[in-house]
């Protein structure tokens, strides 16, 4: 595996929203403006990379200890790994919600709860249990550097559904596209004649899910036009990665 | 699937199921169930004859709104047609000639306003193909009905530009179009009260009934009814023969039954579903429907609610679908029931429209569980064949 295969499977072939289907609630609840998406995702990816170093270093060390001790390995720390990671979670996830607050509170207030349930997320919790079974450390360093490649991944995979998913809704849903401003521009791009009469229903949770539906179709159909051509060089997918 | 054959259910039904079927089977094998019937030209023939039965009820609409609802229709169809034609190239699969897709986009313009900006058809009718329809794999893989899946999704997207009306022709001068629906609402919310039915309400506030209304109303009062002591309230004829505003081609109901009552001698569409959607509807809008009105019990005055709004085309052609409706004959009838109630609660108690656009795709959700709950199993004989 080169190094940044980790990084590109979230991306793409792994990607949380558009294949494995995890994480749902924000891609349908907060994609209703471009800038919603940004936030989420900065949250998310803020959150996963965070947790996943920590719990990453906590597992090094109880490691170091069980071997210190000689005692029977990770049947009595399984429960601390757990307990470990829900407590990182919890914490970063509500220091990104005090930043917030600071911050941008505009933003704060549009996100409301999704962003105290970014803890919860299926991406975080999902890297909990991957992480629960692995085989006991053994070298620190390098699987510091692999988890933070994994959570990058899925993290920023997630970014890309979400902005693809809130580009679309936004500019046919509301005729803008909302970001934030910078110097001279306001912030917020008006779509053209679009924004006269936008199609209202893709603003709803509705047309959110009509377009995730839509992404995980595409995402699907691009897999099977990969697979199609690697089969036609003469190997599967799976032999490739 | 196969129980709506052996019901005896028309055979245009069974040449659906066996064409939806066949796309499934390889094209050289085409494995399907009895009764091998069909293939695309009943298909064809079955969409050209229910596109025959809503003419009359359009030629009315643009008879009566002129120009802009024939272009609304126009556009529906085209963008439909074109939407089809589209996908079918995309997806490699060539649909457009069996008329389904037509039909679509001719019920599409018809539940639309007339003078509706022309992008809302065009975005319906591609919305119901694009999306409800052939996202789904096509004709019989769609489990909600295309024109009112678009219609919906209009609704939801210009629900301002879906409910302005064009006046009707014939009616008074620079009077506001409501229709009437919308004017009983109205009036309701801060009118002048009136004892009578609904139509005594809507003339007490001023609604701009036809002056051929108030002619035949005055004639038919004073040479039949004064003899047997009764009298017809004023916008009686306007109701009946469909001379108000609304959609392009929901206002005539006299020539929608016409419609529907070849589609029905000639067995394309069954009588279960449209008979107890009509019949629940009109026992519940009667019993209950003067309640939120403050009018009390039996007071909901079912006749008017029948004739206006989309009920009776929703519930002739669009609750009939056979892809998208029951197929047993028990689910047929449970299938109507649950419309009319949905229809009620969705017409009282506030959505977009008039309630039957929804209350069918709720329908269209019910129908495969309906479906499932009422399909005829053989009957055991003993322990054996209980087990």
């Amino acid at each position: 595996m080169t190094p940044s295969a980790g990084f590109t499977k979230g991306l793409f072939r792994d990607n949380p929203v558009a294949v494995t289907l995890i994480g749902l609630c924000p891609a349908a609840a907060v994609t209703g403006r471009v800038i919603d998406a940004l936030w989420m995702s900065v949250g998310l990816i803020f959150v996963l990379v965070l947790t996943r170093l920590s719990q990453t270093i906590l597992q090094a060390m109880l490691a170091l200890t069980e071997s210190a001790s000689q005692s029977s390995p990770s049947t009595e720390a399984r429960p601390f790994r757990w307990l470990g990671s829900l407590v990182f979670a919890s914490c970063f996830t509500a220091s990104f919600e005090l930043i917030l607050l600071a911050f941008v509170p505009d933003e704060s207030a549009s996100l409301g709860i999704y962003v105290p349930l970014i803890a919860v997320n299926c991406i975080v919790l999902e890297r909990f249990a991957a992480s629960g079974n692995r085989e006991p450390v053994r070298n620190i360093g390098r699987d510091i550097a692999k988890s933070l490649q994994e959570s990058g991944g899925l993290g920023v995979g997630f970014a890309i559904s979400l902005i693809a998913i809130s580009l679309v809704r936004e500019t046919l849903g509301s005729g803008t596209i909302t970001l934030f401003p910078i110097g001279s521009f306001a912030g917020t791009i008006e779509a053209g004649n679009v924004s006269l009469a936008p199609a209202r229903a893709l603003a709803y949770a509705g047309g959110g899910l009509l377009c995730l539906g839509y992404l995980a179709g595409a995402a699907r159909l691009l897999g099977r036009l990969k697979g199609r051509r690697l089969e036609g060089q003469g190997g599967t997918e799976a032999e490739r990665s | 699937m196969w129980t709506a054959c052996e019901a005896g259910n028309g055979w245009e039904l069974c040449a659906i199921m066996t064409e939806s079927n066949r796309g499934m089977a390889s094209p050289q094998l085409a494995v399907s169930p009895a009764p091998h019937v069909g293939g695309l030209a009943s298909s064809l023939r079955l969409n050209w004859s229910v596109a025959c039965c809503l003419l009359p009820a359009a030629a009315w609409g643009v008879f009566l709104f002129g120009v802009p609802a024939l272009e609304v229709l126009a556009v529906g169809v085209g963008t439909a047609l074109l939407a089809e034609l589209l996908t079918g190239l995309a997806w490699g699969r060539m649909t457009v000639r069996d008329g389904s897709a037509m039909v679509t986009g001719l019920m599409v313009g018809m539940l639309m306003p007339p003078g509706v900006p022309l992008y809302v058809p065009a975005a319906a009718s591609a919305f119901g193909i694009v999306v409800v329809k052939q996202s789904f794999g096509g004709l019989g893989r769609n489990w909600m009905n295309p024109a009112l899946g678009g219609v919906v999704f209009a609704l939801f997207s210009w629900s301002d530009a879906m409910s302005r009306w064009l006046p009707a022709r014939g009616a008074a001068e620079g009077a506001a179009a409501l229709s009437p629906l919308s004017a009983l609402r109205n009036a309701l919310a801060g009118g002048k009260a009136a004892h009578g039915g609904l139509l005594a309400l809507l003339g007490a506030n001023g609604y701009p009934w036809s002056a051929a209304d108030g002619r035949v109303v005055t004639w038919v009062n004073g040479h039949v009814l004064s003899i047997l002591g009764a009298s017809l309230p004023r916008g009686a004829f306007d109701m009946l023969v469909g001379n108000i505003p609304g959609g392009v081609g929901v206002v005539s109901v006299p020539l929608l039954l016409v419609g529907a009552a070849y589609l029905l001698a000639r067995s394309v569409i069954r009588w279960q579903v449209p008979l107890t959607y009509l019949v629940t509807f009109c026992v519940i809008a009667q019993l209950f429907g003067g309640l939120p009105m403050g009018r009390g019990w039996l007071a909901g005055g079912m006749l008017f609610q029948l004739f206006s709004g989309s009920l009776v085309l929703g519930a002739f052609f669009m609750a009939t679908d056979p892809v998208t409706s029951p197929l047993t004959r028990w689910g047929k009838l449970i299938y109507g029931v649950c419309l009319g109630i949905l229809t009620f609660f969705l017409r009282y108690f506030g959505a977009p429209g008039d309630g039957v656009p929804l209350a069918i795709l709720l329908g269209n959700c019910l129908a495969p569980l309906i479906d499932r709950s009422t399909r005829p199993r053989a009957r055991p004989s003993g322990k054996a064949a209980m087990a």
